[in-house]
């Protein structure tokens, strides 16, 4: 069953790389969905083996919910949120796509070297998915500054979500269900205030560059 | 009866989503938060005479304790005040149509929710439900601080919602290793509380946990505003309305250095020492110090000078929680009540200056004494206070911190700190103090030297005229919120007195705390 995580974890880290390369809005919502399917299938394996060995019911409820929040809902939300501000296509990157990819494999190795540092990855609780989900959150990091539309750095934040929330998953099997709940509130809350402000920003300002949000300084 | 200190902020929410009449939604948060305040005795004494505050109800989740219950009466006695000031303030911007009457009920909603989230951070044993509660405290407050929802208004909260989301997200990262450092050491019913953690922190996994805390460091820290994550929080500050502001300086702040001592006295007990910790938060406190005086000496607009100062000060307490001595502890603990009293009284002071001037430019200010008689006293005191001059209560503490740091034989920070705070306090005295005396001839004469603000200035003067006229401030030297300078003198009394007689009772639960965060 451990070769599942690897795979699967790859994966996940797989369509954060596509993220990166991806031009349009629109074609990174589609991604992050693709993305939160995987983590839901991941999720979903861990929740009917737990359910099997001691009949908990927690990760699979978690995975459900991630269906339901992170596939459907807050995609369809970002799309409504772009739909409603964009009126023209534009480029939204600072630097070139290969350039992207190579500073993000770079993130990768960073990732596996310092936390193999930190408990040394033989051990067993640092193990190639944990460095995976963490290069998912640099990843998600990195997204957020090279992108120059807001929505950009809605996504990003949302794939750092999604790389906390394996990494979560993968080293120690989920957190309690009550903070998992929370977690899930908190993150529809911030998406829903976000996509608000995003509206006002376009509102005030003629577009949802953020370049333009230069007024407080000093 | 604890419980109280959830219920009755939650059930005043619809409460203030039904009520349309502005007087009624007045009333209804002062009775609100008024009747908050003899819960926080009740629990205050509970804490003082059991030493922690529990019920086994819901899985035991409420979990008071005498560090919890200081920062949780800071919480409830600055929202008192803020809610009292509120009234005046809100009814003067309404008068000039800053902000639209019908937006009252949310504003007290949104302050109400942000108060309760407050209120469970720091009431929950389960370190996982009370990353939840700081999360929601950003939400909560993130309308709030676009309240004006101008352009400006609308660029800081996008700031301060991306940065802190991002901030905690990386701190929710430092919870998750920091539940896999106690695995197999803590129980599945414990997981994550933070009784369960400290009892059990020899066992935890070292560099696992060592790992959580810089996470939980950088997460936490960005939230109480510690360089370099501070970057939204001069524009939250400076943009949200006054007695927001006192909130999030003053209380928010707070919350979030509360859950980065949690983790350290953890680590501190694992690793057996505090010199890991000690490195990292003395780092990071030195240079948030470094930072608020760069910025300070070069200001040029006062809510956004008082917000530098709130860096400058927790930089000072994560200094001394670096230190972890029982003098530092204690005087860190100190210095977050004496500071948030300090700075929550000077944000609020700093709403009546501008809805009398009508700019937040200091250079446009002129002649504060004779315009505002009380306030204007009284904010000239309190920047005297928040700069560290005696007898108010901010030099006692910081006065015991700088003390702690040479007692270690840390002769080379020492001297460091004391350069910076004396840097600040220059800094304050010679942006701010020019604000107090003059009149306003003087203060146009300056803006026209500098040649080129000329255009806003037109625009600024335009509007001020617009309001009570520049000789009508003078003519009739008044107080539009009466009940709100009354807050302030209120405020100013508590740290004059507090800088020489700390009460009984305060200093055992300084003590207890101390305890809690040291151990032994």
């Amino acid at each position: 069953m451990e070769n599942y995580n690897q795979v699967l974890s790859v994966l996940i880290l797989l369509t954060s790389f596509m993220l990166m390369a991806n031009k349009r809005i629109k074609s990174y919502i589609w991604t992050f969905r693709l993305q939160s399917a995987l983590i839901a299938l991941t999720a979903g394996i861990m929740g009917v083996r737990s359910v099997i060995a001691d009949g908990s019911f927690d990760v699979l409820v978690v995975s459900i919910i991630i269906i339901a929040l992170k596939v459907i809902y807050i995609p369809n939300l970002l799309h409504k949120t772009f739909s409603g501000v964009e009126y023209k296509v534009e480029k939204d990157f600072f630097l070139n796509i290969p350039l992207l990819i190579l500073i993000c494999c770079g993130l990768v190795v960073f990732s596996y070297f310092s936390v193999s540092r930190v408990a040394g990855s033989s051990d067993g609780i640092m193990n190639a998915e944990v460095v995976n989900s963490i290069s998912l959150v640099l990843i998600g990091l990195f997204f957020m500054i090279s992108r120059r539309k807001a929505i950009g750095q809605i996504v990003g934040f949302l794939v750092i979500e999604n790389g906390i929330f394996i990494t979560a998953l993968f080293s120690t099997n989920g957190m309690p269900f009550i903070v998992d709940i929370g977690v899930f509130i908190d993150i529809i809350t911030a998406v829903l205030i976000m996509g608000i402000i995003v509206f006002k920003i376009n509102e005030k300002f003629d577009s949802i560059d953020i370049n333009k949000l230069k007024n407080l300084r000093g | 009866m604890g419980f109280l200190l959830w219920i009755i902020p939650v059930i005043s929410v619809p409460v203030f989503a039904a009520v349309k009449n502005r007087k009624i939604l007045h009333a209804v948060s002062l009775i609100v938060s008024a009747s908050m305040l003899p819960v926080a005795g009740f629990t205050t004494a509970g804490v003082l005479s059991e030493k922690v505050l529990e019920y086994s109800v819901l899985g035991g989740i409420f979990y008071l304790d005498a560090l919890s219950v200081i920062i949780l009466d800071i919480v409830l006695v600055i929202g008192f005040f803020a809610a009292v000031f509120s009234i005046g303030y809100i009814e003067e911007e309404i008068k000039h149509d800053k902000i639209a009457a019908g937006k009252v009920s949310l504003y007290y909603m949104l302050m109400y929710i942000f108060m309760f989230t407050m209120v469970l951070a720091l009431s929950v044993r389960n370190m996982g439900v009370m990353w939840i509660a700081i999360e929601a405290t950003t939400l909560a407050s993130a309308f709030l601080v676009g309240f004006y929802n101008d352009k400006q208004a609308i660029e800081a909260t996008w700031k301060y919602v991306i940065i802190c989301s991002v901030g905690i997200a990386i701190a929710m990262l430092g919870i998750i290793f920091l539940h896999m450092s106690s695995s197999g050491s803590v129980g599945g019913s414990q997981l994550l509380n933070w009784t369960a953690l400290y009892g059990n922190a020899d066992k935890l996994n070292g560099p696992v946990l060592r790992l959580a805390f810089i996470f939980i460091l950088i997460g936490f820290g960005t939230k109480a505003g510690l360089a370099p994550m501070h970057t939204w929080l001069p524009d939250a500050h400076s943009q949200a309305p006054s007695p927001i502001s006192a909130l999030l300086s003053g209380v928010l702040l707070n919350s979030a250095m509360y859950a980065i001592i949690r983790t350290v006295s953890i680590v501190n007990k694992n690793q057996g020492s505090s010199q890991f910790t000690g490195r990292i938060l003395i780092t990071a406190g030195v240079l948030s110090i470094i930072t608020a005086a760069i910025f300070i000496l070069t200001q040029k607009d006062y809510k956004r000078l008082l917000a530098y100062s709130s860096i400058e000060h927790m930089g000072i307490i994560a200094v001394a929680i670096g230190l972890f001595t029982p003098a530092a502890v204690f005087g860190a603990l100190f210095h977050m009540i004496n500071h948030s009293f300090t700075k929550s009284m000077l944000f609020l002071s700093s709403g009546s200056v501008l809805q009398k001037y009508g700019t937040r430019e200091i250079s446009k200010i002129r002649g504060l004494l004779k315009a505002l008689p009380v306030t204007g006293t009284a904010l000239f005191l309190g920047l005297f206070a928040i700069a560290g001059t005696p007898p108010f209560s901010v030099f006692a503490s910081e006065f015991n911190i700088i003390a702690s740091v040479f007692d270690g034989g840390n002769f080379l920070l020492g001297s460091i700190l004391a350069v910076l705070l004396a840097v600040i306090f220059a800094g304050i005295a010679s942006v701010l103090f020019r604000m107090f005396w003059g009149t306003d001839a003087e203060a146009s004469a300056a803006v026209e030297a500098t040649a080129a603000s000329e255009v806003t200035a037109a625009a600024e003067g335009a509007v001020v005229s617009e309001g009570d006229g520049t000789a009508d401030r003078y003519a009739k030297p008044r107080e539009t919120n009466i009940a709100g300078a009354a807050v302030i003198v209120t405020l100013l009394a508590v740290i004059l007195v507090m800088g020489f007689y700390m009460p009984a009772g305060l200093r055992e639960l300084l003590e207890n705390a101390r305890q809690i965060v040291i151990g032994g």
